[in-house]
C-alpha cells in the first residue's frame, strides 16, 4: 500500500444533487462531503437509491451537482465547458461500468488504446503500453477480439484495461462484478488490487458486493445521500 | 481514434440500411445526372440550332422591316455595317429577303426567297451543310437554287427538275424566272421546309431588280461573348438599324428555354428531398441505437466534435461511395447517349414553336453536368445528417448511459 498523499485526487464539498421527477423532486445526495486520495481502493456502499452511482457520475464529471463543489486533482469542474470536461475525463478519470460498455466495432486492442489515442500518444510508446496493460489485466493473445467474442468477465478485463491505459488520477468502477460469476468476480478483483498496489492505480468502486467490500481498505456507507458510515479498514 | 475505421465499421453493423442508403442516393444521383445530360443536351442543342441553321445571335434589319416586311424596306448599305462588324471580331451576312410563288409541271406552292452571299453565308449559318441531296449554291451556276424538303414534296421535283418562281419585283414589275433544283435541304425548320428557296445574291438581285441594300444581317458573337454585351456593341455599330437577338426574335422559345431550366430545378427539389427524408431518417435511426454508445464515447473522454465527426465520417462515407457508383454507372450511359443519342422523330414532333431542332436526342457529356448535381446531393446530404449529428453531439453523457 502507498503511503497516502495529503493532496485528495478526488473531493467533494457539500455536493447537493436533485432530480426533477414529474412534479417531485428527489434528493439522491444531500450535502455531502468526502475525499478520496491518491493510492485509495475504496468502496462505496448502501441501499438500492441511496445516491451511489449519483456518486460516482459527478465524481466522474458525467454529470453536475446541483449545489456544490467536485475538484479532480484540485481541479474544480464546476469551472469547466463541455470540452475542458471532455478533456478531464479522458486524461484523469477512467471509468470501469456494470454493463462493460466497450465499444463493440473495435477489437479488444483498440478499446485499450482508444483513449491513448485520444491524447495522441506515439504509436510505438501506445502499442507497447495497451500490451502491456492487457498482459495486466490477463488478456495476453486476445488483442484482436472484438467484445462479442468474448465472456463477460474478459469484456470487463478489457474495460479495466481501457480504463487505466492514460494513467487516470482515479478509476471510478460502478458495479465492476454485478454482471459476472463469482470465480470472473474474484479474477476482476485480484486484478484491480494488483494495480492498485502494483501501480498505485486509486480505485473508487459502487458496490453492494460482498467480494468487493472484503477487499476494499476503505469503505464509505450511503444512506439517503448523506455519509453514514466512513472507515478505514486495515 | 481513428474516425473513419470506426465509421466505416459501424455502417456495416446495419448492412442492410446502409446499404438500402447508399443505392438509394447512387439512383436518385444516376437519375439527376443522366437527366442533367440529356436535358442540358437538348437544350444547348435547341439553342445551337436556332442559332446555327437560320437565325443567327443576332440580327440587323432596317426599321419597320419586321413589323411590315416589304422588299422596298432595305438597309440601304449593308457594307457600311459588315465593314465595322467584321473588324469588331462578329461573323456577318446579310441576306436579301421577299416572297412569291414556286411552281413545277405538277403544282405551286407559296415561297419565301432568300438571296444569300455564298462565302458570308456559310460563316454565320449552317445551313449550306444541312443539303440532304445534291449540293449547296454556287456563284458559277446562277441558275441553280436549293429548296426545303417539304417544298421539294409540294411540288413533286427533285434534283435538277426546273422551278418557276413568281414575285413582285423591287420596280413594281412582275418577276419570273426559271430555275434549277441543285439542292434539297434536310429539315431545318417548318417556314424553310415549306417554302424556303435558297439563291446567290446575284441571282435574286437580277430577278427582283434589286440592285443594293439588303433586307437582313445576320450575325454571329465571337465565342465565348455574352450574348447582351454583344446585342449592345452590334447595335452601336449599327446605329440607327433595328438589331435584335435571337431572344427578342423568339421570346417565346426563349422563355421555353428558360422554363425548362426552371423545371430541372424542381425535379432536383423533388428527387433530392426524398433522399434527404431517407438519409435524416436513416442517420436518425442510426443515431438512436447507439445513443448508449456515444454516451460511453463521451464518458471516456471524446468532444462533441469528435462525435459529430463520426456521424459526419459514416454519412460522408455513404455519400462518397454513391457518387462514385452514380459517376461510374453513369459515364457509359453519358457516353452512349453522348455519341449516339436517342432517335425522337418517331416519337414527337421535330420542331418547337416554329424551330426545328435535331432528331437525334443527344445528352451533354462534360464535367460540369456532373457538378450541380453532386454538390446538391452534399448540400442536402449535410442538411439532412445535421441534426442527428448534433443530437449525437451534444448529448449527455449519463442519460445516454442509461437510454434504453
Amino acid at each position: 500500500m502507498h503511503a497516502r498523499n495529503p493532496t485528495p485526487c478526488v473531493e467533494t464539498l457539500n455536493i447537493t444533487k436533485i432530480y426533477s421527477q414529474g412534479s417531485h423532486e428527489v434528493r439522491a445526495l444531500d450535502d455531502l462531503s468526502l475525499s478520496i486520495h491518491p493510492g485509495e481502493f475504496t468502496a462505496i456502499c448502501g441501499p438500492s437509491g441511496s445516491g451511489k452511482t449519483t456518486l460516482l457520475n459527478l465524481m466522474g464529471a458525467l454529470d453536475k451537482p446541483t449545489s456544490g463543489r467536485v475538484l479532480i486533482d484540485g481541479q474544480e469542474l464546476g469551472e469547466l465547458g463541455r470540452r475542458e470536461l471532455s478533456r478531464i475525463r479522458r486524461d484523469r478519470i477512467g471509468f470501469v461500468f456494470q454493463a462493460y460498455n466497450l465499444i463493440p466495432v473495435l477489437t479488444a486492442f483498440e478499446n485499450a488504446e482508444m483513449v491513448l489515442r485520444l491524447q495522441g500518444t506515439d504509436p510505438h510508446k501506445r502499442r507497447e503500453q495497451v500490451l502491456q496493460i492487457l498482459s495486466d489485466v490477463g488478456l495476453e493473445g486476445l488483442g484482436d477480439r472484438r467484445p462479442d467474442q468474448l465472456s463477460g468477465g474478459q469484456q470487463q478485463r478489457v474495460a479495466i484495461a481501457r480504463a487505466i491505459a492514460s494513467n487516470p488520477a482515479v478509476v471510478l468502477a460502478d458495479e465492476p462484478t454485478a454482471n459476472v460469476d463469482s470465480e470472473n468476480a474474484d479474477r476482476l478483483l485480484e486484478i484491480m488490487e494488483k494495480l492498485n498496489r502494483d501501480r498505485g492505480e486509486t480505485f473508487i468502486f459502487s458496490t453492494h458486493d460482498p467480494r468487493v467490500l472484503e477487499r476494499a481498505r476503505r469503505i464509505i456507507r450511503i444512506v439517503d445521500g448523506r455519509v453514514d458510515d466512513d472507515r478505514t479498514v486495515s | 481514434m481513428e474516425v473513419f475505421k470506426m465509421a466505416w465499421r459501424n455502417l456495416w453493423r446495419s448492412r442492410r440500411r446502409s446499404l438500402t442508403t447508399i443505392v438509394a442516393m447512387t439512383f436518385a444521383l444516376l437519375v439527376m445526372l443522366l437527366l442533367s445530360g440529356l436535358i442540358e443536351g437538348m437544350l444547348r442543342t435547341l439553342e445551337q440550332d436556332i442559332v446555327e441553321l437560320e437565325v443567327g445571335d443576332i440580327q440587323i434589319f432596317a426599321d419597320d422591316y419586321r413589323k411590315k416586311p416589304s422588299i422596298h424596306t432595305r438597309i440601304l448599305d449593308p457594307e457600311s455595317v459588315l465593314v465595322p462588324l467584321d473588324a469588331a471580331g462578329f461573323s456577318a451576312s446579310a441576306r436579301l429577303l421577299a416572297f412569291g410563288l414556286a411552281a413545277s409541271d405538277e403544282s405551286s406552292a407559296g415561297a419565301s426567297f432568300r438571296g444569300v452571299d455564298v462565302e458570308r453565308d456559310a460563316r454565320v449559318s449552317r445551313v449550306h451543310r444541312e443539303v440532304g441531296e445534291g449540293s449547296w449554291l454556287d456563284e458559277n451556276d446562277p441558275k441553280g437554287v436549293v429548296i426545303g424538303k417539304g417544298l421539294a414534296r409540294s411540288l413533286s421535283v427533285g434534283l435538277s427538275d426546273e422551278i418557276l418562281v413568281l414575285s413582285q419585283a423591287a420596280d413594281d414589275t412582275m418577276a419570273y424566272e426559271l430555275y434549277r433544283v441543285r439542292g434539297i435541304l434536310h429539315s431545318v425548320g417548318g417556314a424553310v421546309d415549306r417554302s424556303g428557296i435558297f439563291m446567290t445574291q446575284p441571282s435574286f438581285r437580277e430577278l427582283m431588280v434589286l440592285p443594293e441594300g439588303a433586307h437582313q444581317i445576320i450575325v454571329r458573337r465571337p465565342q465565348g461573348a455574352d450574348l447582351l454585351v454583344a446585342h449592345e456593341q452590334v447595335a452601336s455599330l449599327a446605329s440607327p438599324l433595328e438589331v435584335k437577338t435571337w431572344k427578342m426574335i423568339f421570346p417565346t422559345l426563349s422563355s421555353y428555354l428558360a422554363s425548362a431550366r426552371s423545371m430541372m430545378s424542381i425535379l432536383y427539389l423533388i428527387i433530392y428531398s426524398a433522399v434527404g427524408i431517407l438519409l435524416l431518417n436513416s442517420m436518425l435511426m442510426a443515431v438512436f441505437e447507439r445513443i448508449q454508445e456515444f454516451g460511453v464515447l463521451k464518458a471516456i473522454g471524446v468532444g462533441p466534435f469528435g462525435v459529430m465527426g463520426l456521424v459526419l465520417m459514416e454519412t460522408a462515407i455513404q455519400t462518397g461511395i454513391s457518387v462514385a457508383c452514380a459517376t461510374l454507372l453513369s459515364l457509359p450511359i453519358l457516353f452512349f447517349l453522348s455519341t449516339t443519342g436517342i432517335n425522337i422523330a418517331a416519337l414527337a414532333s421535330v420542331e418547337i414553336m416554329g424551330a426545328s431542332f435535331n432528331p437525334i436526342w443527344r445528352a451533354l457529356f462534360t464535367p460540369g453536368i456532373f457538378v450541380v448535381p453532386i454538390l446538391l446531393l452534399v448540400v442536402i446530404v449535410v442538411l439532412a445528417v445535421l441534426y442527428p449529428a448534433l443530437k449525437a453531439a451534444w448529448i449527455q453523457p449519463v442519460a445516454a448511459m442509461e437510454h434504453h
